[in-house]
């Protein structure tokens, strides 16, 4: 079967790609325009056919050079990878769609092909550490992360961007460090690599070296912690998130977050099994640092006036709602989390998209200064208002669905206190997202009042040929390109909002490759 | 005396987790950000020397057939770690390029590579 090696055709695509379109990108014009969407949509076509082919005929393993699974890398292609490859490929494409206006006002021209070779990478990276089997692989598509997350932040030449990426970096490599450093401490134990012969390995052995396993967990967590911004490791997320340019934002803070967090799964259920985590006792701590993290990030969120900043605080919060279902060690839970990680990263992308179509259309980041903006960018700030309401879960958005069933998932788990934590924490999400979207849409803005007053002084014609103006300017004042992607974001979020069990139940098939 | 012995068998992995922590302390304390591109090289450098004292089997030979007519006989080294902290240098590399090629654009735009100094100018910065 051809299609088998479809997940590596990916890869090789991504990076054929990242070296060919520098090269042959004179200008950013039609052509590479095209060149680059194409190579996303070949991207996009594979990874679905892929979803399909694993959903009709089940998952399979796939050697890398036929080099065999103990001291060959494996791809494990599966009902979870194939479905969460589908989502990270989708929602770039739709990143890249925005960013092809975007991108233009935010870094020089010259460095434009720059930026799309590092994304096709980014992608790579993210696809690859999705599929892999192999921890040594893990470490190495982490870096690979690490290096491109990094640059397509300080790729926007501002003094705050060298400093928010310095910052990520050098966490980032601590990350990777410790992960590789818990990585040879398993390698002692087990003398594998590939996940599935570590798993069989140390569910033999794991009572003889606690101490070792402890150890090798501990820095893999911490590292992968300090990837996915659990909560007293998220200094550099902030920083890194809001500076970064608008497109950037969107796919560090929906997809490459996430990928780690996936990688976190791996290592718990897969490397070292359900029996191991309970018995070393581990989920307990995780549970309480995701409640934490559920309530510090809403409250630091609060206080920020920098509206991407204050997405990225948001962000914290989230992750720690995905924690805490990873926490639970049940099938609820996790596939609480799963879906959580489709939904955050619907609405995250639509969040950032939408703050970034404000500030490339009226130039303002600061969250006072949004008054009235509802009447001048009604789609955008309906695509924001339906991602917001998401974010505090007001039932018809996929936001409410996940805490739906994080909820149940919570109770079922016997730990009703958490159930508390995530209202508490739902009801500070709706502070500091309702305010934005009650002054958008109630307030006046200091625009419109002034141009009120000048109506005031003319004859009722003018007044209504300056309105038809107006609403001519509101449909054109973005470039379609951006309101495209951002409208279709929205109208998914409120489409998985009614019918979760489009995702939810490929989330159960990939659930059942973890427990 | 068991316990020195027990030590003394395993200084690299004994040494390894210092250069681990040695690395760590440079890049949480420092104020210069080229001293903490060095603590992220010695804490690269602890890895792999973790990693490659493993693979190392005492009188093992390398793991070349045909090198020498007796090796049915002799014990060889596990090759694999050694492949793969050949890719663990590569990446650090290429995070010390791209790291050391950040200092100097901060430096370009903040004229010193002391943290505490940059942070004094952001915050008079956002103040002013």
């Amino acid at each position: 079967m051809d299609s088998m090696q479809f997940p590596l055709y990916i890869l090789l695509l991504l990076v054929m790609a990242a070296v060919i379109v520098p090269i042959l990108m004179k200008e950013f014009d039609r052509k590479s325009k095209v060149m680059i969407l194409g190579t996303l949509a070949i991207a996009w076509g594979m990874s679905l056919y892929i979803l399909v082919g694993v959903l009709q005929s089940g998952a399979y393993l796939y050697d890398i050079g036929n080099w065999g699974a103990k001291i060959g890398i494996q791809f494990n292609i599966d009902e979870f990878s194939a479905f969460m490859s589908f989502f990270i490929v989708s929602l770039t494409i739709l990143i890249v769609i925005y960013s092809i206006k975007d991108i233009e006002h935010e870094i020089y021209r010259k460095q434009i092909a720059g930026y799309y070779s590092l994304v096709f990478l980014l992608l790579m990276g993210m696809l690859g550490i999705t599929f892999t089997n192999d921890l040594f692989n893990t470490y190495v598509f982490m870096e690979i992360l690490a290096i491109t997350s990094c640059a397509i932040i300080s790729i926007k030449r501002k003094k705050e961007n060298y400093m928010a990426a310095f910052r990520y970096l050098i966490l980032n490599t601590l990350g990777s460090l410790s992960f590789l450093f818990g990585l040879a401490l398993l390698y002692m134990v087990t003398g594998y690599l590939n996940m599935g012969e570590v798993y069989n390995t140390i569910s033999d052995v794991w009572q003889l070296y606690p101490r070792n396993i402890l150890l090798a967990l501990g820095l893999m967590l911490t590292g992968l912690g300090i990837k996915a911004a659990i909560f007293p490791l998220h200094i550099w997320l902030p920083d890194a998130h809001s500076s970064a340019p608008t497109p950037s934002s969107a796919l560090l803070s929906s997809l490459v977050v996430k990928v780690y967090i996936f990688t976190l799964i791996k290592v718990l259920y897969r490397v070292l099994g359900e029996e191991v985590i309970t018995g070393l006792g581990v989920s307990t701590y995780l549970g309480y640092l995701a409640a934490i993290g559920m309530i510090m990030g809403s409250v630091f969120a609060i206080g920020q006036k920098d509206i991407k900043r204050m997405l990225a605080y948001s962000s914290v919060a989230q992750i720690g709602y995905i924690i805490l279902g990873v926490s639970l060690t049940s099938t609820q839970g996790l596939s609480a989390a799963l879906f959580h990680v489709t939904s955050h990263g619907l609405m995250k992308t639509a969040l950032f998209l939408s703050a970034g179509s404000i500030i490339y259309y009226k130039g303002k980041r600061d969250i006072r200064e949004l008054n009235g903006i509802g009447y001048e960018m009604p789609i955008t700030m309906a695509v924001f208002t339906i991602a917001a309401l998401g974010m505090i879960g007001i039932p018809g958005t996929n936001g409410f669905m996940s805490k739906w069933y994080l909820s149940f998932a919570v109770l079922e788990a016997g730990q009703p206190f958490y159930l508390v934590v995530i209202l508490i924490s739902s009801f500070l999400n709706a502070m500091y997202y309702l305010p934005i979207i009650i002054n958008a849409f109630f307030k006046q803005g200091i625009d419109n009042k002034e141009k009120e007053v000048s109506n005031s002084s003319e004859s009722m014609f003018v007044t209504e040929e300056i309105l038809d103006n107006k609403q001519e300017m509101n449909v054109e004042g973005l470039p379609k390109l951006m309101l495209i992607p951002m409208s279709i974001i929205a109208s998914l979020s409120i489409i998985l909002g009614f019918f979760p069990q489009l995702v939810m139940n490929i989330i159960e098939l990939a659930v059942n490759t973890f427990l | 005396m068991e316990i020195l012995q027990a030590m003394m068998d395993r200084t690299n992995y004994i040494g390894a987790a210092i250069l681990f922590v040695i690395g760590l302390y440079t890049v949480l304390t420092h104020p210069n950000l080229l001293k903490k591109v060095i603590g992220i090289n010695i804490m690269e450098t602890a890895v792999f020397l973790l990693m490659v004292s493993e693979g190392y089997i005492a009188g093992g030979s390398s793991p070349i057939l045909g090198l020498t007519k007796e090796q049915a006989t002799t014990v060889h080294v596990n090759p694999l770690p050694t492949a793969m902290i050949l890719t663990g240098i590569v990446v650090a590399v290429s995070i010390t390029a791209y790291s050391l090629s950040l200092i100097i654009k901060i430096y370009e735009a903040y004229g010193t590579i002391e943290l505490d100094e940059i942070m004094e100018l952001r915050s008079e910065q956002t103040n002013g």
